[in-house]
């Protein structure tokens, strides 16, 4: 009885080792995956409205004959076009990327 | 005092223009984020080495609020007191406001719905994942076209 319980319990701990190892090896994983969508979203999300404001200030600084109009048309279609260039690498990244990850499984 | 071209309650339409693009904006984008997330926290639950495909519904409902943003960030920029805004540019400008103010209402509803069956799908069937993403261009798109009016409407 003493003896089933010893093989038990050192089953138990090996076991336990494993699922903490797979743990910490998830861990990494999800940070590692958290990181990139935290970049691709931070990226989205800021790189329009500095696009947009940087823009404004460097097109009124170097172009004065552009009117105030002109240039807030400008900067806004110029913040969207980023916009959507940072939208292409993320779903580019989402779409290869994944794939890799996928294999390494 | 303000004639009949510059009433007084002429910046009230430019204001309600820049309030309504971000306000209905911001609603469709609300809508959009959290009907995709429902189905991405059911997702994931079994299959979570697809969050960062998984994400893609909710960056992109993410974006028609930025839409809103950049048309009620220039019609903000073109504010005046009464004398100098007519009331012609207040009609203007509420019309670009409410339009992609409603288209992104429309696109953040279309995403929210093709989010949550798409990314529920995706777990089942990774290959549906190209279609779910050509899905959710289209639903962007209607915003852009709503940005595209407001903007040459901006301009007149």
């Amino acid at each position: 009885m003493a003896n089933k319980n010893k093989l038990n319990s050192s089953g138990e701990a090996a076991s336990n080792k494993q699922k903490l190892k797979k743990q910490r090896s998830d861990d990494a994983k999800d940070y590692s995956s958290f990181k990139i969508v935290f970049f691709y979203c931070s990226l989205i999300v800021f790189l329009p409205v500095v696009t947009f404001f940087c823009l404004k200030s460097v097109v009124l600084d170097r172009f004065f004959t552009l009117t105030d109009l002109n240039t807030n048309i400008y900067s806004a279609v110029g913040a969207v076009l980023a916009l959507h260039l940072a939208l292409g690498l993320y779903i580019y990244r989402a779409y290869f990327g994944g794939k890799d990850s996928t294999k390494t499984d | 005092m303000a004639d009949s071209d510059n009433p007084i309650y002429g910046p009230f339409f430019g204001v309600m223009g820049a309030a309504s693009a971000i306000i209905f904006s911001a609603l469709g984008a609300a809508y959009g984020t959290a009907k995709s997330g429902t189905g991405i926290a059911a997702m994931s639950v079994m299959r979570p080495e697809l969050i960062m495909k998984s994400i893609i519904p909710v960056v992109m409902a993410g974006i028609i609020a930025i839409y809103g943003l950049v048309v009620a960030v220039l019609i903000a920029g073109a504010l005046d007191e009464p004398s100098k805004y007519s009331l012609y540019k207040g009609f203007i400008h509420l019309g670009a406001g409410l339009a992609v103010g409603f288209s992104g209402l429309a696109a953040g509803f279309a995403i929210g719905i093709v989010g949550d069956a798409g990314v529920r799908g995706t777990a089942q069937q990774p290959r549906l994942f190209v279609g779910m993403i050509l899905i959710l261009i289209f639903a962007e798109v209607l915003g852009l076209y709503g940005l595209i009016v407001a903007i040459y409407l901006y301009t007149k």
